[in-house]
């Protein structure tokens, strides 16, 4: 009963944990993927594609805020008979984006030369 | 597709106003896409179980609408939304009626008179306050026991989006409404045809009760507001949506029906009684009550036509705005017809 509760808590703490670290990747994923217009299902399509699967309740929110920081715009426009909302970087998002990215790469850089001396 | 209506009507009710049509919008551009590919993958239709598999998948509209709230933590953010209805509800249904009571009592029962206009503020915000306070503790109560043993259970996943609520339609009339409007409405007008129409409104060898003699003029115009507002209600019933001819006829009714009534409370509308073996200073006494009550509740009269009034005004403005069913909106919204 207690290793139970043990193995509940210590899962639990690891789906926190991989979240967090998940949260950060996503939107520079997001940003990254919206060099070229998108509109959402494509988008999560794209995403998909190169192995990072993202729910819609989850995109949709995120794509919102991120318009509302102005990071990107969006545009509802007439698709294949249906209106549809494309997404793309904006010019405050594409300097952020080009940011996160030297910050990424260094990040990446520092962890493994950590990983190594290990 | 009409699950797919009910669904995205089911995630607009925990939305904010502002933002509910463009998030619809586009979620159900989303779900119609994700629908679209898995038919060309399976090169047929899809059933209406896979349809309701993609939703259950999505996650019930609660959670869904969830996300695109601002995240706050005096309750957990999963119960929020429902927190937020049910203290509304609570209010509603408790507080303001607590205070339309407390206004009542103390208007009208003499051990509740305050000394002075002060003591009746003062006592009835302290009043009013602890109605609020006690509401809100015992609700946020219970959804914390909610958030803390409930939701482990997991009953927010399970739903069954077939047992969706079906699709509302804007302006939309219920029968049911109309059938028990004119049933009233056509009792209302035999009584009044019967009894009322003379200033003499009851004439038995036991007892008399004769109105004031400017009852003539009034009486006829009530039998022709209840004939107009009767045949608004029957109209209803055979075209069961408002439009902004009736909603208006229905504005003009109710004003001038209560307009009359808040009239007649002012009006010493009983002349005499007589009652067989009574002496008639009882009787006028009787008279006298009945007018004096009548015109202590001419406030209470014009406030409940105000609010009728103004349930009027709101739905002739719903009307301007709404003529289809909102989903219809929210489908041409997105370019579909609404039969997709």
């Amino acid at each position: 009963m207690k290793t139970s509760t043990k193995t509940d808590e210590s899962s639990a703490l690891y789906e926190n944990l991989r979240l967090e670290l998940r949260r950060g990747c996503l939107i520079v994923a997001v940003l990254a993927q919206l060099k070229t217009e998108r509109y959402g299902y494509t988008l999560r399509r794209a995403l998909a594609e190169d192995g990072l699967e993202i729910d819609e309740s989850t995109l949709y929110p995120l794509l919102r805020r991120l318009e509302t920081q102005g990071l990107l715009v969006s545009e509802w426009r007439e698709e294949e008979k249906r209106n549809k909302r494309f997404y793309k970087l904006s010019p405050e998002g594409k300097r952020i984006l080009k940011q996160l990215l030297e910050e990424w790469r260094s990040i990446n850089a520092s962890l493994e030369q950590i990983l190594r001396e290990e | 597709m009409e699950l797919i209506e009910r669904y995205l009507q089911a995630v607009g009710f925990w939305l904010p106003k502002a933002q509910k049509q463009d998030i619809l919008a586009e979620l159900s551009e989303d779900i119609r896409s994700q629908v679209e590919d898995k038919e060309s993958e399976l090169a047929r239709k899809l059933t209406d179980a896979e349809v309701e598999n993609i939703l259950k998948r999505r996650g019930s509209p609660i959670t869904v609408a969830n996300r695109y709230l601002p995240q706050r933590n005096l309750i957990g953010p999963v119960l929020y939304p429902i927190y937020r209805l049910v203290l509304k509800m609570a209010f509603l249904f408790y507080a303001i009626p607590w205070l339309v009571v407390w206004l009542c009592i103390s208007s009208y029962l003499p051990s509740y008179h305050a000394k002075t206009v002060g003591d009746f503020i003062a006592g009835t915000l302290h009043g009013l306050w602890l109605a609020i306070l006690y509401t809100f503790a015992s609700v946020t109560f219970a959804f914390g026991l909610l958030e803390k043993y409930a939701l482990k259970s997991g009953f927010l996943e399970k739903w069954n989006p077939a047992k969706l609520p079906p699709l509302r339609a804007a302006n939309r009339i219920k029968h049911a409404n109309s059938i028990g409007e004119i049933v009233a409405f056509a009792v209302a007008l035999i009584w009044w045809i019967n009894f009322m129409l003379s200033p003499v409104m009851l004439n038995r060898p036991d007892i008399r009760i004769v109105l004031a003699p400017g009852w003539r003029y009034y009486s006829w115009w009530i039998v022709v507001l209840i004939a107009v507002t009767m045949a608004t209600s029957v109209l209803n019933l055979l075209r069961p949506y408002w439009t902004h001819f009736r909603a208006g006829v229905r504005l003009v009714t109710d004003v001038v029906g209560w307009g009359m009534f808040a009239w007649l409370c002012k009006a010493n509308i009983v002349a005499e009684i007589a009652v067989r073996n009574v002496p008639p200073e009882k009787t006028l006494q009787v008279a006298n009550a009945i007018n004096f009550w009548m015109g202590r509740s001419f406030p209470f009269i014009v406030a409940i036509g105000i609010v009728i009034a103004t349930i009027d005004i709101y739905r002739i403005f719903h009307v301007k705005t709404g003529t289809r069913p909102p989903l219809c909106g929210l489908a041409s919204i997105c370019g579909m017809s609404t039969n997709f």
